[in-house]
């Protein structure tokens, strides 16, 4: 019985205090007005906060209480000092972030009044990587320039603005809305655009101050802050707006010098053209760069007196890189443009000349080429023509070259392959290759010394030669013929020997016959002697130009870079094509003679190719002291194999030099 | 037998959802009192619910849970001054205060008619515009500067005594505020400013 009582006192108890509680709610949810207040029952009186989350809303009207009230632009901190508090709600609104709230970005934001003195903490970055992340597949293409804004990202996490700053590493050098007026930012092509390229220098003048001094007394300078050209150079047309390297480092100088010519297209141009912009074009910055010349921020018209490239001032300005220049520095054309005929005319004149031979010999000899190619082709459809009969090799040889000869040509071709594969890189210094054959061989400055190395060793080979022939033809001078059969000198039969080639070419008569040299060997052998001239004098003019810009006037160095440069791409597609062909590939000889590292050839060959010699020694009886047995079998295939490789050699520098001429920048 | 037998069977069931209840109990013990349950030791002081009836009170009904929550932690760490406020603050946990916030703010402020003096109200009207209201938006209504409109003037009177007096720690910038209110209107400027408020329905 207790516990029955006991129950019922418990259920009484509960059902008391159930009651209780359902009153006391129903109560607090539904008061009765006394005032009539114009707010409805149930309803928050408060309305800046999230009924689902319970978390605080702050609107940007909120905010603009006192942020946006022009008559109270500044505040005061709590440390007594002025703070500028003012931002146009229009500009806001305007904006591509027109339609954020406030708080978005100023996340540290969450009381208004502001219970602590807020500090700006604003994160650009996560925002608009997540929101390209999330957008960039939408149809409607709204958010697409937020890939050049993450691109720009990329790049500014590069940058020397993204490292830590020295002073103090909690903070970044420099952060988005330092530059980019965080409330203002427009669309592509939009007035806040248009503003905030005026404002870029005093922007970047912030933090360097020093430059800003400089830029405002310059031209560039002058224009956007004194007549407002938005159209004229701000810092970030030549130090870039997100990829900005410290100004000491290679990438930074390089990229200035790039971004002059965004501009200044044709001084750049002819920039390129010279040495300077050659070895600056290959990635270095060892050579004179726009703002070396022209200054930096202090940019100035040559009028200027004050500029750096004032007459008065010029030749101080050379002897920044070259410590001894001397008057003639004055002389030297930095610009100096082949192909202005008024300013330039000497240069101009050079490069017609050089030109013109170059088309001419190359035309010329690739005509020759052809003409022979279809001829011996035609021969051998129609069985006619010189065929080695491969069944019975010859067993008897003809002894065509002497072993100090066969050396000179060896090292010859080898120096010249050098002098070509590092001489055009400079001329061909916008292709990738050369940038790679440069970065390989060491860097500009080992390329110099391998160019030069090759270069001595060229003219040494050049000069010996000269003085063995001349030893041996003052040797031989009683009976030395020099218009003779043996003789190298050209002579009448070589030109008629030309004609009767042509009209062989073309069917209308019998191949000549030649003597010991024909006259395309002659042709070989006397270009090197005009090749060496030109080249060798430019060269030499070119190879200690702190020496010799002490004799020569400035302008000797325009002249002699041109002609330098024509004449060797002469050499190197004349030898590469035209020799080759008329040493190696045509049918009769393909794919390749030997001769000169064996030094003989076989003497159906030699009947075959130099009929008149070979008659005129077997009158004389002479015959059999040229004659020697088939070379061995190792020194065929070594003489293939050097044979081989300088001709692929050869051929790949062909390829490069004819890249380089084809992609050649107009 | 029987009989006795069903009454066994009901003693039984009741013993079950008696067992059952208590085992509920120690949960509903541990989620604590509810903030409207809490706020019921309010109502004394406060008025119910939080619309105080008294003239030094004041009334807290609708007003922002955060104050409410920043001026409780306030008395808890003796640092605003109370008369018994810092005691009774000492006897809630923060997640509590944040509930208790959150029951107030959910009222309903019931006001009742003050006596004022309309000639100083618009003075106030005037001063509270050029001073005041960017804080306490809207001429003072709840927001997260407080609730100013249709406050008890005498509380509205003691507590501008307490900053001023220095018994209480003023806001940031509005010591710069009503410095610059009593500059302009003088002696007059307190006095206006609470006769505005308390005119405010």
């Amino acid at each position: 019985m207790p516990s029955r009582i006991e129950t019922k006192r418990v259920a009484c108890l509960w059902v008391a205090l159930l009651g209780l509680m359902i009153t006391s709610a129903a109560t607090a949810v539904t008061p009765e007005p006394v005032d009539g207040t114009a707010q409805p029952a149930g309803e928050l009186m408060i309305d800046n906060f999230d009924p689902e989350t319970g978390k605080r809303i702050i609107p940007n009207e909120r905010c603009l209480t006192c942020h946006g009230d022009e008559e109270h632009r500044t505040d005061v901190r709590d440390d007594g000092s002025p703070v500028e508090i003012f931002v146009h709600s229009e500009q806001i609104e305007a904006s591509v972030h027109g339609s954020q709230k406030c708080t978005s970005c100023h996340v540290t934001i969450d009381r208004v009044p502001h219970r602590k003195a807020p500090s700006v903490i604003v994160g650009c970055i996560e925002c608009h990587r997540e929101t390209w992340k999330e957008h960039k597949d939408d149809p409607d293409g709204k958010h697409e320039r937020l890939e050049v804004v993450n691109e720009q990202i990329a790049s500014y996490m590069q940058s020397v603005h993204a490292r830590p700053n020295e002073l103090d590493q909690s903070r970044t050098n420099a952060t988005c809305y330092d530059c980019h007026a965080g409330h203002n930012v427009g669309e592509l092509g939009s007035i806040q655009r248009a503003e905030h390229r005026l404002q870029n220098p005093e922007i970047c003048g912030h933090c360097h101050e020093k430059e800003l001094e400089d830029y405002r007394t310059s031209d560039h300078g002058k224009a956007v802050m004194e007549e407002r050209d938005s159209e004229a150079a701000v810092c970030s047309d030549c130090h870039t707006t997100h990829e900005i390297a410290s100004p000491e480092t290679d990438k930074a100088k390089l990229q200035i010098t790039k971004n002059c010519g965004d501009c200044h297209q044709e001084a750049q141009r002819t920039y390129f053209k010279s040495y300077h912009g050659q070895v600056h074009r290959l990635g270095y910055t060892d050579a004179a760069k726009c703002h070396d010349c022209h200054g930096g921020h202090l940019v100035k018209s040559e009028d200027d007196p004050t500029s750096e490239i004032h007459a008065s001032n010029r030749l101080q300005n050379c002897r920044n890189c070259h410590e001894d220049a001397n008057e003639n520095f004055l002389s030297f054309w930095p610009h100096g443009d082949a192909h202005d005929r008024e300013n330039y005319p000497g240069l101009w004149a050079f490069r017609v000349f050089m030109e013109i031979l170059v088309f001419a010999v190359m035309a010329f000899f690739w005509v020759h080429v052809l003409l022979w190619l279809y001829r011996e082709l035609m021969d051998r459809i129609q069985g006619k023509g010189f065929v080695e009969d491969l069944s019975q090799p010859d067993v008897v040889y003809f002894r065509r070259f002497p072993l100090v000869w066969r050396w000179i040509h060896f090292l010859f071709a080898i120096a010249t392959m050098t002098l070509i594969l590092t001489g055009t890189t400079l001329l061909f210094s916008h292709t990738a290759w050369a940038k790679a054959v440069v970065e390989f061989l060491g860097g500009i400055r080992m390329e110099g010394i391998i160019h030069r190395t090759a270069a001595v060793i060229w003219l040494g080979i050049f000069f010996t030669h000269l003085a063995i022939a001349t030893t041996n033809i003052w040797r031989k001078r009683k009976t030395f013929e020099w218009f003779g059969s043996t003789s190298l000198v050209p002579n009448m039969k070589d030109f008629r020997d030309l004609r009767d080639m042509f009209k062989w070419f073309l069917g209308r008569g019998p191949r000549p016959q030649f003597s010991q040299w024909t006259y395309w060997q002659k042709f070989d052998y006397w270009a090197p002697f005009w090749g060496a001239t030109v080249i060798g004098l430019s060269g030499l003019i070119l190879f200690m130009p702190d020496k010799t810009s002490l004799i020569l006037p400035g302008w000797t160095f325009n002249i002699a870079n041109l002609v330098h440069a024509e004449e060797a791409l002469l050499a190197a597609i004349f030898l590469n094509s035209v020799h080759f062909f008329n040493v190696h590939f045509r049918p009769e000889r393909f794919p390749m003679s030997t001769a000169i590292f064996t030094g003989v050839i076989p003497i159906d060959e030699f009947k075959h190719d130099h009929r008149l010699q070979y008659e005129r020694l077997l009158e004389t009886g002479e015959l059999e002291k040229h004659l020697v047995h088939r070379p061995s079998r190792r020194l065929s295939l070594a003489a293939s194999f050097i044979t081989t490789v300088l001709i692929m050699a050869g051929l790949t520098l062909l390829t490069l030099v004819l890249f380089g001429l084809v992609t050649l920048p107009s | 037998m029987e009989k006795m037998k069903n009454n066994d069977t009901l003693h039984k069931s009741a013993r079950h959802v008696l067992l059952v209840m208590l085992a509920v109990l120690p949960a509903a013990v541990s989620a604590g009192p509810s903030g409207q349950a809490m706020a019921f030791t309010c109502a004394g002081c406060h008025g119910t619910d939080g619309s105080s009836v008294g003239p030094s009170m004041p009334a807290i009904a609708g007003m922002d849970p955060e104050v409410f929550v920043d001026a409780m932690k306030a008395y808890r760490q003796d640092e605003r001054n109370s008369s018994i406020m810092n005691r009774i603050a000492k006897a809630y946990t923060d997640e509590q205060l944040k509930e208790m916030g959150w029951f107030f703010a959910s009222q309903r402020l019931q006001l009742f008619p003050q006596q004022y003096d309309a000639t100083l109200a618009a003075r106030g009207a005037e001063l509270h515009e050029e001073y005041c209201e960017k804080c306490h938006e809207n001429g003072g209504r709840p927001g997260d500067a407080g609730t100013l409109a249709g406050q008890w003037m005498p509380y509205l009177h003691y507590t501008m005594e307490d900053f001023l007096d220095g018994n209480r720690k003023w806001p940031r910038k509005m010591k710069r505020k009503v410095d610059a209110a009593i500059e302009e209107a003088g002696d007059d400027a307190i006095p206006a400013l609470v006769n505005f408020y308390g005119s405010q329905r």
